[in-house]
């Protein structure tokens, strides 16, 4: 393989080809991928349902949304005009997959109506940094030459080197394709994987004081407008009623507030220990540029050293959350001294 | 609103020294019962903790954690049956790894560590209970009042 | 005579109790009478129970509270048994309650008059190694919380008179006679440990650091003399290294102590040198032994464990000599290791595990109740039902019968039941009242209107904190209307006062503020059920026990903590809701799954009651493992006693057998199975519904592939060895018979003892010596594990002339075919390497579970298996034939390797704990459970799998789609699930999460 421009030309010839078999092939109705976005530094999720329109679909390292989210329970599920379940195709990178296994084993969907388009990916570009550098600039095109990002506007154009403006998720990724379940992965797919990760990456910010992580997390979350772009983007946020949202009783004030945020982003970061699939989606998709990856990382971390637990890798291994042992770690419980 | 206000004010105890307030939440059938053997053994422990009775340690949702620092309580324990004891089988272990997360991540959000505690003690441990209590109120003390969560508005 | 429906337990420590709890769910009134002042025996005293480490009290307590509170059980404390008339069905029984010299109504437990005592006595509780006053209960949570004072020590000075401001202590308050009436007696008096004569090798009594197992027991408890620090009592040291001598005054035919096994010192002394580690990491444990004996379910692994994880040392060996370093006070133990050698070595401290005796009354309440007792004054039992004593219409249960654990204590007791069941149940339900009580009223809707009543209990809580100034704080908390004090809130007088006041205020929320819910909850419930109110609108503030008692010089942060925690309970309060307890019919059926002894005991004792039952058998017949056994080591004819017990079941027109069958499905949960068997050698199918499970599937025998088994026809099995001593005459022509124990136990692949195989090899070498004096048997064994009285028959073994040697697990005898006889080689300590020449090599082929068929019905079931693929029962100790699922139970083999008489006590036991659902024509489910709201649930699982009662399964709901079902039946109310909810879909019914909140939020 040779730069990003070329990997991203392969990646996506081998997306149509394997869509337009799967349609051809009746295995599936519909194929959900991506497209060309509708504002410059981003892509648009699409669905196909003819082997000719299969030309639309893109892979480019824009492709932020977690496709998995459009079968997620809490979206009206696919069905064709008999009300019979549609199969569905589904590009997927590694946290796509990821969250399809998860989805499943929290009994959300079933393998049997999905074929998952398996690719490598190389990694998403963290667009809201790009944004930052280019300022108050509109932003009228960006595309990738050779291993640099360029960005152009009016009367300007920028160059970013890629491996530098990669998403922090993806620099650190290991899940680059979907674990195969149930035969259910055409293309690209990782048999069995085994994950070793080292959580370097926040060592930093893990070793600082508890003041300092509050200084932080204080200053960060407070941009939050409580708009919940992060929670409608999450693939694992399919609550009927978000706990925010709930008022019997109310847990939690509805303000912005800090304390209120607080609990928002605390409980939400609860909720999805042992079921992120580190996608990156909610930092992607946050119009405030609230970074929450940092979050991301270390829910991965807690459950991986507590519990040896990555999520959504294969179906049979049972979350943190749905099981417990005599033998779990408890070094955290106040003792004599 | 101005609840903090007039929590401030309840603080103010008859000698000066600042007083934390400590949310417990005891199980039903071991700690809680351990805290009566305390008491009934009559061991003298620091009066900051108020006590919310739960059936087991598996009830406690992170929820009531949060919402107790949130609402200015100055330290929230929690203690339930050893593992192994729990008079549900395995609440206190379904309770345990949530625990552990819970209390990874309130460290990680910048929460000093010492004002969630949790513990186990038995319904034949009524000292162990005291001297946990004891540390406990100790600890939460060290780290002044909880004025993190102070509401704007 | 006619029956009369009421039974009479003596003796109320945990066998007692439970035998207690079983009839009284069943129907029967009952009647415990214990000879001391509170009930809980020996249990209570322990810190921790083997093999799960459990700490005794958190089990044992709440067992203890329903015994105290049951409206069936009619406990009297402080009695002697004066007289007894009669015949099964019905005894008039006169029992001398005795003066506890306080009035136990008037008593409010609260404990001033033992702390205002002058006296110091000793405390007997704690082994006398701590003092308490004259007047006291025995332990600080005693069941019934009355104190008494003992009339030894008391001086009469007058001063409790003065301070109970309750007004019941009574100076001459007389002893009582009364007259009893009951269809059946249970006896349960327990054991008296052996104590070590003045004088006795150890030096017990003359050494201050030599002490029994039971108060080494005492002083690992937190609530025991040093608070559970592990202290040496010359000079309150940390004992390093501590010695455990077993076997003292157990296997003893010196005369001194008792010739049996005390069945459970092995076991409990592994149990206290574990605890001893593990509280205080310095300890180093060393047990002296002979054989350890850790036969039970699991025990072995919990030895390995100790020795492993514990630094537990164990050497086999009786000690020769014990004497004290007098600068020092540690304590010089000679012995002889296995090769020969005499070794010298300093402990700290020496713990005598001592025996059990049969109790010190054993002959009193054997002449009393005219049952007869056995060689060793323990009394004497039905060789084939163990808690049959010798006078029908009267059971034993528990140690009284043979020195035994815990679980085998529940369990007989249990069985006890089932036999009292199996005798009375024609009068069940005839003895017991049940109250008529106003219909509620109605308050969903209304604005909370909340009485609040602080108690001043005397001056335990008036004496250390403001209570008219918390009584204040009350009265001005949003929706109380009224707050009063009262001197005793748990007074009679209290209770009607509460009931008027609810009327004249229409409050419907009521809100005591006092001592513990755990004791007291109940009382007031009731009360403000009689007052109209649903009994889930109450709530209760702990002002005492978690605070006037433990901050006594803080008068006022103990105040502010009162308000405080009189505020919770209001907010609380403010937010609960009537709960109305679901009821559900029950189907009077019931399903034995497995046709063997467990089975068919099972099976006759429903069909006796009048019970319907499906009994099915995967065999062609009726028998199950025991077909292959002869006689008992004991020497019940087993043959015998299954064809009479097949004959039984076939003449009994409620029992319908299923033979070759198997079950399709079963569907459903307690009181209401349904469940498809497939039967019969056409495949039939049959459906039908039943209220109760029972589990005896039984187990099978191991078949080796070591020692040359089935590649030598000289090989054979102890089973096959037994037809062979039985049926032929076979053993006349050997000369030389070698066994070898353990074979398939004990082992990588099956880490358990498998408990019957030391019996049947000393039966069968006894029954081999008999036919043919001059056969040499040599039995190779690893541990000789004749726990009990079977003790003696090992004994009579070695006189006989039957050799035993020890081998060990890694080096086990090598078998060489040489021509027509065998050469048996070994290793052995003493001797070095010997060859054996033997004609025939019996192996004792181990139990193991039906692992397939066991796996498919746990599955159906949905119940656990433990590692071995055993049954795995709701919990070690207290509940060892029920499993968590209820209205399923197991009994025999199928649990794990027994006895016969074992598997015929667990089959009455588990008819017992069937016939507490059985006896009702509906059951009454828990109030305080989950709750799902499908709008918010999204049917992701989590729950399911938390959930220890598998009391939660996805349905699939018309209008929400796939959602978790809570199971109102099976839920206990744990809020396991609740707790992980992200979508706060469920909630526990008494402690919701709005409730809670309430609690944490709201301060004004």
């Amino acid at each position: 393989m040779g730069d990003i421009e070329s990997e991203n030309q392969d990646i996506e010839n081998s997306i149509k080809e394997l869509a337009r078999n799967l349609l051809r092939d009746k295995e599936v109705d519909v194929i959900i991928g991506y497209t060309k976005g509708t504002v410059p530094l981003s892509s648009s999720p699409v669905f196909i349902t003819r082997e000719e329109d299969t030309d639309k679909l893109l892979w480019n390292n824009l492709c932020y949304v977690n496709l998995a989210n459009y079968l997620a329970p809490r979206i009206p599920k696919l069905y064709d005009e008999e009300g019979q379940k549609l199969k569905v195709g589904i590009v997927a990178k590694g946290c796509v997959g990821r969250a399809l296994i998860h989805l499943a084993v929290e009994n959300q969907i079933n393998f049997e109506n999905i074929k998952m388009i398996g690719i490598s990916c190389n990694g998403i570009i963290n667009r809201k940094r790009i944004e930052k550098e280019i300022g108050e600039r509109e932003i009228l095109e960006t595309s990738i030459l050779g291993n640099s990002i360029i960005v152009k506007g009016r009367d300007f154009e920028e160059t970013f080197p890629f491996d530098e403006y990669l998403n922090e998720l993806c620099k650190v990724c290991k899940v680059k394709s979907p674990p195969n379940v149930d035969d259910s992965c055409v293309g690209e797919c990782l048999e069995n994987p085994v994950i070793e990760d080292d959580f370097n990456d926040i060592s930093d910010f893990e070793s600082k004081t508890s003041e300092e992580k509050w200084v932080y997390i204080k200053d960060t979350l407070s941009a939050c407008t409580r708009c919940y772009a992060c929670r409608e983007v999450c693939p694992m946020c399919y609550c009927n009623l978000c706990f925010v949202d709930q008022n019997k009783p109310i847990w939690f004030g509805k303000t912005t507030d800090f304390t209120d945020i607080f609990a928002f982003h605390f409980n939400r970061a609860m909720h999805l220990a042992g079921r992120c699939v580190a996608c990156g989606a909610c930092s992607s998709v946050c119009p405030m540029g609230i970074d929450l990856n940092l979050i991301t990382r270390k829910l991965e971390k807690i459950v991986k050293e507590r519990y040896n637990f990555t999520s959504g890798m294969d179906k049979e291994t049972v979350p943190p959350m749905m099981s417990f042992s005599m033998d779990d770690k408890e070094e955290f419980m106040m003792e004599e001294d | 609103m101005n609840e903090i206000t007039s929590e401030s004010k309840q603080m103010k105890n008859t000698d000066d020294e600042w007083e934390p307030k400590i949310l417990a939440f005891l199980c039903n059938w071991c700690s809680y019962a351990g805290a009566d053997l305390a008491g009934v053994s009559r061991i003298q422990y620091p009066p900051n903790i108020r006590v919310v009775r739960v059936p087991c340690s598996g009830r406690i949702n992170p929820y009531f954690i949060v919402k107790a620092l949130l609402d200015g309580w100055d330290g929230v324990l929690v203690s339930g049956c050893h593992p192994g004891d729990c008079h549900y089988l395995t609440g206190n272990l379904v309770a345990r790894r949530r625990f552990g997360i819970l209390k990874d991540l309130l460290e990680f959000f910048g929460i000093e560590p010492d004002r969630v505690n949790f513990m186990w003690a038995s319904a034949a441990e009524g000292e162990r209970f005291a001297v946990l209590i004891r540390k406990t109120t100790k600890l939460v003390k060290k780290m002044g009042p909880n004025k993190k969560f102070e509401k704007k508005w | 005579m006619e029956k009369i429906g009421a039974v009479m337990v003596v003796g109320a420590g945990i066998g007692g109790s439970q035998a207690a709890l079983d009839l009284a769910d069943s129907g029967y009134k009952v009647y415990l009478i214990e000879s001391t002042t509170s009930i809980g025996g020996v249990m209570a005293q322990l810190d921790k129970t083997f093999p799960t480490n459990d700490c005794a009290m958190c089990i044992v307590s709440p067992k203890l509270v329903e015994t105290g509170r049951h409206q069936n059980i009619d406990l009297s404390i402080n009695c002697e048994i004066q007289d007894v008339i009669g015949e099964a069905g019905n005894f008039t029984i006169k029992v001398l309650k005795k003066s506890l010299y306080i009035n136990p109504e008037k008593c409010t437990g609260c404990g001033v008059c033992g702390r205002e005592c002058p006296v110091e006595a000793i405390d007997v509780f704690n082994e006398g190694l701590a003092n308490y006053a004259a007047t006291s209960v025995k332990y600080p949570q005693a069941v019934p919380l009355v104190f008494a004072i003992d009339k030894n020590y008391c001086i009469g000075c007058g001063i409790c008179q003065g301070v109970c401001k309750a007004k019941a202590i009574e100076y001459d308050r007389k002893d009582e006679e009364v007259e009893i009436n009951v269809g059946a007696i249970i006896l349960a008096p327990g054991f008296d440990e052996y104590i070590p004569p003045e004088g006795n090798l150890y030096g017990y009594g003359k050494y201050k650091n030599v002490v029994t197992s039971i108060e080494f027991e005492r002083i690992l408890s937190a609530s025991g003399p040093y608070a559970g620090r592990v202290l040496r009592p010359s000079d309150g040291d940390v004992p390093e290294k501590v010695a455990f001598l077993q076997c003292v005054g157990s296997r003893d035919y010196t005369g001194k102590g008792k010739p049996y096994c005390s069945s459970v010192c092995c076991m409990y002394t592994a149990k206290e040198a574990v605890i001893a580690h593990e509280h205080m990491h310095q300890i180093q444990p060393t047990i002296f032994s002979m054989d350890i004996r850790a036969y039970g379910k699991d025990f072995d692994k919990y030895i390995i464990r100790a020795q492993e994880e514990y630094e537990v040392r164990y050497i086999r060996s009786r000690i020769s000599s014990i004497t004290e370093v007098p600068e020092t006070k540690d304590l010089r133990i000679k012995y002889e290791t296995e090769d020969g050698t005499v070794v010298e070595e300093d402990y700290h401290m020496v713990v005598l595990a001592v025996g059990l005796n049969p109790p010190n009354d054993a002959q009193f309440l054997a002449e009393k109740f005219g049952v007869e007792l056995n060689e060793y004054d323990f009394a004497m039992t039905d060789i084939f039902n163990p808690v049959q004593t010798s006078k029908p219409g009267i059971f034993a249960c528990g140690a009284f019968s043979s020195p035994k654990d815990i679980p085998d204590t529940v369990t007989q007791a249990s069985a006890a039941a089932g036999c009292v069941n199996q005798l009375l149940h024609e009068k069940k339900g005839t003895l017991i009242t049940e109250k008529t009580l106003p219909p509620e009223i109605f308050v969903r809707g209304q604005p909370p209107r909340i009485g609040v009543f602080i108690c001043y209990c005397g001056i335990n809580i008036g004496g250390f904190l403001d209570v008219p100034e918390v009584t204040k704080y009350a009265s001005n908390l949003p929706n109380v209307v009224l707050a009063d004090n009262n001197l005793y809130t748990c007074s009679a007088d209290t209770q009607t006062l509460i009931k008027d006041t609810i009327k004249e205020y229409h409050l419907n929320r009521v809100v005591v503020a006092s001592c513990t819910p755990r004791t007291h909850e109940p009382l007031f419930q009731e009360t403000i059920r009689e007052a109209g109110l649903n009994r889930y609108l109450f709530q209760m503030a702990n002002i005492r026990d978690q605070c006037s008692w433990v901050h006594m010089n803080e008068w006022d942060k103990a105040t502010e903590k009162a308000k405080d925690l009189v505020r919770m309970a209001v907010n609380k309060a403010r937010n609960i809701e009537a709960i109305e307890r679901i009821k559900l019919p029950v189907t009077q059926k019931t399903l034995i799954v497995g046709g063997g002894i467990s089975g068919m005991v099972a099976a006759l004792n429903f069909a006796t009651q009048g019970y319907e039952t499906f009994l099915i058998e995967k065999q062609k017949e009726l028998g199950g493992f025991a077909r292959h056994i002869y006689n008992t080591l004991e020497g019940g004819n087993v043959q015998e006693f299954i064809s009479d017990l097949i004959e039984k079941i076939n003449s009994n027109k409620l029992i319908r057998v299923f033979t070759q069958a198997e079950i399709e499905i079963i569907d459903g949960y307690i009181g209401n199975f349904k469940t498809t068997v497939i039967h019969g050698s056409k495949k039939e199918k049959t459906e039908f519904e039943h209220g109760v499970v029972i589990v005896a599937t039984g187990a099978k025998e191991y078949q080796p592939t070591e020692y040359l088994y089935g590649q030598n026809n000289k090989v054979i099995l102890q089973s096959e060895f037994e037809k062979l001593l039985n049926t032929s005459n076979d053993i006349n022509d050997k000369k030389s018979v070698v066994m070898i124990q353990c074979v398939g136990s004990r082992n990588d692949d099956h880490p358990y003892c498998s408990k019957m195989c030391c019996a049947e090899a000393i039966k069968n070498a006894l029954l081999a010596k008999q036919k043919n004096p001059n056969v040499e048997v040599v039995v190779l064994f690893r541990d000789i594990r004749t726990y009990g009285f079977k003790e003696k028959y090992y004994r009579e073994a070695r006189e006989k002339g039957v050799i035993f040697i020890n081998y060990e697990e890694n080096e086990p005898p090598e078998i060489i075919s040489e021509g027509s006889i065998l050469k048996i080689k070994l290793k052995t300590l003493k001797m070095g390497e010997i060859t054996i020449e033997s004609d025939l090599l019996v192996l004792s082929a181990g139990i193991i579970a039906k692992r397939e068929d066991n796996e498919e019905l746990a599955k159906m079931l949905k119940v656990p298996l433990n590692d071995d693929n055993f049954f795995l029962e709701a919990h070690v100790k207290l509940r060892p034939v029920d499993f968590a699922t209820e209205g399923v139970f197991v009994a025999g083999l199928a649990h794990c390797p027994k006895t016969i008489e074992d598997s015929i006590s667990q089959a009455n036991a588990a008819v017992a704990r069937a016939c507490t659902i059985l006896s009702k024509d509906e059951i009454e489910v828990e109030g305080k459970i989950g709750e799902i709201d499908m709008a918010r649930c999204t049917g992701c699982g989590m729950c399911i799998d938390n959930c220890a009662y598998n009391a939660i399964e996805l349905i699939d709901d018309r209008r929400f789609g796939r959602v978790a079902y809570i199971n109102s039946i099976l839920c206990k109310g744990c809020g396991a699930c609740a707790g992980n909810c992200r979508c706060a879909a469920i909630d526990i019914r008494g402690f919701t999460g709005e409730q809670i909140f309430a609690m944490i939020t709201g301060r004004n």
